[in-house]
């Protein structure tokens, strides 16, 4: 960390001859991209911002000086009462990051003022929502072993479960008619602490209680496609349908009686780390030494002939040395505004003006694939939904344009944690593609399907519902876009969900031609590390 | 002099006076540091079947720092050495008794370079070994030890004394608590064989002592903080947070009964040594 | 007469077999079956008469026998030499058009008095078969006596034939035959009211099969398994509510019957909920028009229990694990052929009467994609057993042109 120069914000480069190729990330590997000269422009994130240099005291520095309307935490602790730690589910951060995990940081702090109060009734929930329940490993990972063998033992710390009839509340209904469901237990405790990561700028504020504690029947009322076309992007809260609901859903919370103190955290963007292996994937590529080339030349070949299950094990061993950047706490609305300003300054990129073509390397992890495999609908979701919606303004592609992703997009799929995917593959994708046909007809009987209920709550599976949610994450880009074409990917997998197949970036710009005209203008966003784009 | 008295050599100085710098230098170390991985680390592994615990306390802590450890058996100082992580492991002095470790200089040597030991008046710190071990410190060398004095007599702790406080205090440096379990078992004051036993080995938050505090009120707080992470690896950590905060954490040094009701309870405290673990699917 | 005849010729058999295992309907070439000259066919009794086949559909059986594969069951049930072909519509001497009954009951072998499924009207279960006045043969086509629908003229009982209307055109009147065995089928599944049905296989017996259901049975939800794109249409347009490839029924079932599932436990431990090898609930009735291991494995896999598997496609020997048989207590039953059906209320039809009606009812004349003269018979046995993956349905014989035929 010393020695460092400060870190440099990120940037628009011009390709031009002289650039050399550039990294696009490929799944579980890479491809080494030329892009053609003069009219097309490659978006570096910003570098990752120093840390705090004590987290810990910054953690109990922010618990004892609250943000907003809220007194301090142990104010707000007193012997006897019901208290319930909410935090943040495996989708969070990715990759997952080194120990010791921010949660635990932040939990320990809050359970020793907890214990400093003479608290007895805790209990910690990972505020899951309707995605899959997290492992022990898991957990351990998230909470640290002291506060997972003092609470998981007796039950006191578990996963979220929106399918419990007996655990699940409607606290009421929005002024625009949405059912407000939450978890029981929080809704009857006399302080909801809830533990926050704020990755991208779409996570945080009411969403992290209104979302990740609730169940099928509050969220269907902003996962839905009309939503998710009015959410342009669902990185800006400003301008986002989704936030706007959640939003309706907080207050309707808050009325209801329920004390939440928010603690949020946001990490710098040191994914791949500034030494090790991987450093060189967060290095602009001019900038790569003759060692670097050589090393990412050696662990290319590397990659191409290991058996795909092996390279699976080692990418998704990859724990990223993530950084504390920012931690607040208190009141939700005032603590969301603080902790956006610093996921701002970690992602923004000013761009001006949109292209024709937009152009991503996918990488092998999602937030809905951690410790599993990467299906085709994962890869739309990530591309169509998350990369898409990274942007203010505008998006980087213009309407009608055409969007290249690159990753092997397997037709496979993990059966134990997405189940209802591979029914939602075969049978819904193979009768229509388009997301208003498809929430019409179909979801109603997957939400309901037994059988996934019972996944969901006793094995370790994502929701019947989930695959419908990936899809409509995508819809506001699939009716922006002319076209989205996949390079490298399976053929069989790619069509059925509608899109273009092409073997090489070379092959999937020619595709493209067709449908923007000749000569067209391409951006190149180089994420992850990852980084929104300020598009005026 | 009386007749018939000979002098001590003073070229061969014993007890608190015995010379270690020597176990110090390059060769020393490498010797020390192979002992300790080819011979105490799988010695112990085998003997004392260690868990060790909250290492990442440490994580934010730079700089040379005292370790202090409850004191049962001989197997604590192996043990302490074998788990105690980078960048301290092999930079470590040990405070050893003067009396007993550097009485005759076969034991002196021994000690000297098998565990780094140097010598440390039991009771009260003498000038020389304070200017010694604040000398040491300086020179980025952590300390190990024993606030208690000497191996506890019947498996229960007895209370600290002031010397490591009073050494922290003095050269200024983070002290961090550590708390054996089950080494008792493993060779109890008075046997000569080791019996094999599973022990934790738990680490605490590092201590610095207050702007204007004295030894005797930061040894008690090192021997509270100890006590509490007695009570973390027998129960669990919130409950020893709970009783830590309410100052009922059961104290180190048991209660104030008789000896067999005090054999009889040391049994009781040892409830959560073999931990059920439900295996999960590891996914 | 021209016609296919099928010799006893142990080596050329054996070619035949290993020809028809590397190229289905390869058999042909390699195999016993030639393409000979003979003398008129003999009429076995007073009573037969001489047909003029105009076309002879190629069933999955005949290209069984071709390519060595069917089954040693059959042996004392054929004649050598024999011409093949059951499926047939042709010509008698004073020119009417009539459909071939193929079966060989104890009427047709003078056998008196007649066993009593053949007095019941269910010749395909006769008692007597191989005995009496004929030599041994099921039915036309596997019988030295009668002749076959492969050839230019062969004998028939005349309780073997049915006169067709003229609006019924060849194509129509040739597809009767597979027809009755689809409606025989369908209605041997006994399918409860609204029930699930799965039907694997969607070639030539798993569409007409399907058809059958919807106009005869109450079937709730039928869903298809269909390996080529023209089948998955086929099977589509006669009925199916859902079409899927083969390795998707399981999911497929699982969905429709809102059944839980079991995974397969492996050797390690990884976990395997969610999973779907076999399920919990599955379907009222699968009907297997394939007839293989694998066919009959996902059958029993997807059926509920007490449920009831019809097995249509004539299987060889396979291979399979009946413990589910038993602890669910499912009902697997052979469909073989036709005669007299109990429609579900009540009335008794002959099969082949309701088989005329559907395929007229449901074009069913359609599904002859191809036909070929004799001389052509390497061509249409290797397009016959390839039908599925070249787009084809049923490949018939045209024997219309033959000048063999007028003599």
């Amino acid at each position: 960390m010393t020695g460092h120069l400060a870190p440099r914000p990120g940037f628009v480069l011009d390709v031009d001859r002289n650039s050399p190729p550039i990294v696009f990330h490929h799944g579980e590997g890479f491809r080494l991209e030329k892009l053609p000269p003069g009219r097309s422009r490659v978006i570096y994130p910003a570098e990752p911002l120093e840390g705090l240099p004590d987290p810990d005291s910054a953690i109990r520095e922010a618990l004892l000086n609250p943000i907003g309307e809220s007194d301090p935490l142990p104010a707000l602790l007193r012997p006897g009462m019901k208290l319930t730690i909410a935090f943040d589910d495996i989708s969070l951060p990715l990759p997952p990051m080194r120990r010791p995990d921010i949660r635990q940081r932040v939990i320990e702090a809050v359970l020793d003022l907890a214990a400093e109060a003479g608290v007895d009734d805790v209990h910690l929930i990972a505020a899951l929502a309707i995605h899959r329940r997290m492992t022990e490993d898991e957990l351990r990972h998230a909470v640290g072993d002291r506060v997972y063998d003092a609470f998981a033992p007796d039950g006191r710390l578990y996963n979220h479960d929106a399918e419990d009839p007996d655990g699940m509340v409607v606290l009421g209904e929005t002024p625009h008619g949405e059912d407000v469901q939450f978890s029981r237990r929080a809704a009857e405790s006399d302080l909801v602490v809830y533990v926050n990561i704020n990755l991208v700028a779409m996570d945080g504020g009411h969403k992290s209680t209104a979302t990740g504690l609730s169940g099928y029947t509050g969220l269907r009322h902003h996962h839905n496609v009309h939503t998710m076309r009015n959410s342009r992007s669902f990185m800006d809260q400003e301008n986002s349908a989704l936030h706007a609901s959640n939003w309706r859903m907080g207050k309707i919370i808050r009325d209801a009686g329920v004390k939440i103190f928010q603690i949020e955290t946001t990490v710098n963007n040191d994914t791949f780390g500034r030494e090790g292996p991987l450093a060189l994937l967060q290095k602009r590529e001019w900038e790569w030494s003759a060692r670097d080339r050589m090393q990412f030349l050696g662990m290319k070949a590397g990659l191409d002939v290991m058996p795909t299950k092996v390279k699976r094990k080692v990418f998704s061993s990859w724990q990223a040395p993530y950084a504390l950047t920012s931690v607040q706490a208190g009141e939700v609305e005032a603590v969301h505004e603080v902790t956006t300003e610093n996921v701002y300054r970690q992602h923004l990129v000013p761009v001006e003006g949109q292209t024709d073509i937009l152009t991503m390397g996918m990488p092998y992890i999602c937030p809905y694939n951690v410790n599993s495999i990467m299906n085709p609908i994962l890869v739309m979701c990530l591309g169509l939904g998350y990369f898409f919606n990274l942007y203010r303004g505008r998006p980087l592609v213009r309407e009608g344009g055409v969007l290249i992703m690159s990753h092997p997009t397997p037709w496979e799929f993990n059966p134990v944690h997405h189940p209802s995917y591979i029914d939602f593959f075969e049978q819904v994708l193979a009768d229509t593609t388009d997301p208003v046909e498809i929430e019409k007809k179909y979801e109603k009987q997957f939400a309901e399907d037994e059988w996934y209920i019972h996944l969901y709550r006793n094995s370790y599976a994502y929701h019947g519902v989930h695959p419908f949610y990936m899809w409509y994450w995508g819809s506001h880009a699939l009716q922006h876009l002319g076209r989205v074409i996949i390079v490298g990917g399976d053929p069989a997998a790619v069509r059925r969900m509608g899109f273009q197949v092409a073997s090489t970036l070379q092959d999937a710009l020619e595709m493209a031609s067709d449908v923007v005209g000749p000569q067209p203008t391409i951006t190149h966003m180089k994420n992850p590390p990852i980084l929104m784009a300020d598009v005026t | 002099m009386p007749a018939g008295i000979e002098p001590a050599s003073p070229r061969h100085p014993l007890g608190a006076d015995y010379d270690t710098s020597w176990a110090r230098r390059y060769p020393a170390r490498v010797a020390r540091a192979a002992i300790l991985e080819s011979v105490m680390r799988p010695t112990m592994a085998v003997i004392a079947s260690p868990a060790r615990r909250g290492l990442d306390r440490l994580d934010d802590v730079d700089g040379p720092v005292v370790f202090v450890a409850n004191h049962h058996s001989h197997a604590d100082t192996p043990l302490l050495l074998t788990s105690i992580p980078e960048p301290w492991r092999h930079r470590i002095v040990v405070g050893a008794a003067a009396d007993y470790f550097f009485s005759n200089r076969v034991a002196g040597a021994v000690s000297a370079l098998a565990i780094g030991a140097v010598p440390i008046e039991r009771t009260k710190v003498g000038r020389k070994s304070a200017d010694m071990a604040r000398d040491l410190i300086d020179d980025g060398w952590s300390m190990l030890l024993y606030p208690e004095g000497g191996r506890s007599p019947d498996g229960w702790g007895q209370e600290f004394r002031g010397g490591a406080a009073y050494l922290a205090i003095r050269c200024n440096v983070p002290v961090v608590p550590i708390h054996l379990q089950g080494t008792g078992r493993i060779l109890r004051k008075g046997r000569t064989l080791p019996r094999p036993s599973r022990t934790t080995v738990t680490f605490g938050d590092p201590l610095t002592a207050g702007h204007d505090e004295n030894a005797r009120s930061f040894a008690a707080r090192l021997q509270a903080a100890v006590a509490a992470l007695g009570d973390e690896a027998t129960s669990d950590w919130y409950q020893a947070r709970l009783r830590a905060h309410a100052g009922t954490s059961p104290g180190l040094t048991g209660p104030d009964v008789g000896a067999w009701r005090r054999a009889w309870a040391l049994g009781d405290r040892d409830r959560r040594s073999r931990r059920r673990r439900r295996r999960w699917p590891a996914l | 007469m021209k016609a296919l005849q099928f010799r006893r010729n142990l080596p050329r058999y054996a070619a035949a077999r290993m020809a028809g295992s590397l190229t289905p309907g390869r058999g042909a070439a390699a195999g016993p079956l030639k393409l000979v000259d003979l003398d008129g066919p003999q009429a076995p009794g007073p009573d037969w008469v001489q047909v003029r086949p105009r076309l002879s559909g190629i069933c999955g059986s005949d290209l069984a026998t071709v390519d060595g594969r069917s089954a040693r069951y059959f042996e004392p049930l054929v004649s050598f030499p024999f011409i093949p072909g059951h499926e047939v519509v042709g010509d008698l001497a004073d020119g009417t058009r009539v459909v071939l009954e193929p079966v060989l009951g104890c009427v047709s072998r003078n056998l008196d008095p007649t066993c009593r499924p053949c007095s019941n009207g269910h010749l395909g279960n006769c008692e007597h078969t191989s005995f009496g006045d004929l030599e041994p043969g099921i039915q036309t086509g596997s019988c030295h006596d009668t002749g076959g629908g492969w050839s230019t003229a062969f004998s028939a009982h005349p309780s073997q034939l049915h006169p067709i209307p003229d609006v019924l055109d060849d194509e129509a009147a040739v597809m009767i035959e597979p027809t009755a065995c689809g409606v025989h089928a369908a209605l041997a599944a006994e399918v409860p009211d609204g029930g699930v049905v799965a039907v694997l296989g969607a070639g030539t017996l798993g569409l007409v099969t399907m058809a059958a259901l919807r106009a005869y049975t109450d079937s709730g939800t039928v869903v298809a398994t269909a390996r080529y794109p023209e089948q998955r249409r086929q099977a589509a347009t006669l009925g199916a509510d859902q079409v899927v490839a083969p390795d998707e029924i399981r999911r497929a079932v699982r969905r429709i019957t809102g059944s839980r599932a079991i995974g397969a436990p492996g050797l390690d431990e990884t976990p395997t909920e969610g999973i779907v090898d076999r399920l919990t609930g599955g379907a009222d009735v699968v009907v297997d028009c394939v007839g293989s291991s694998t066919s009959l494995t996902d059958a029993l896999a997807i059926v509920r229990p007490r449920g009831r598997i019809v097995l249509v496609g004539m299987p060889a020997e396979v291979s399979l694990e009946l413990t589910p048989l038993w602890h669910r207590e499912i009902a697997l039953v052979g469909a073989y052929t036709y005669g007299i059906e109990t429609l579900p209320d009540g009335t008794e039809r002959r099969t082949f009467d309701l088989a005329s009606e559907l395929v007229t009812e449901a074009g069913l004349g359609s599904l002859v994609t191809a036909t070929y003269p004799l001389a052509r018979y390497r061509d249409a046995l290797e397009h016959a057993a390839s039908a599925g993956r070249r787009g084809a349905t049923k490949i018939a014989f045209d024997m219309r042109d033959e000048k063999e035929r007028l003599l």
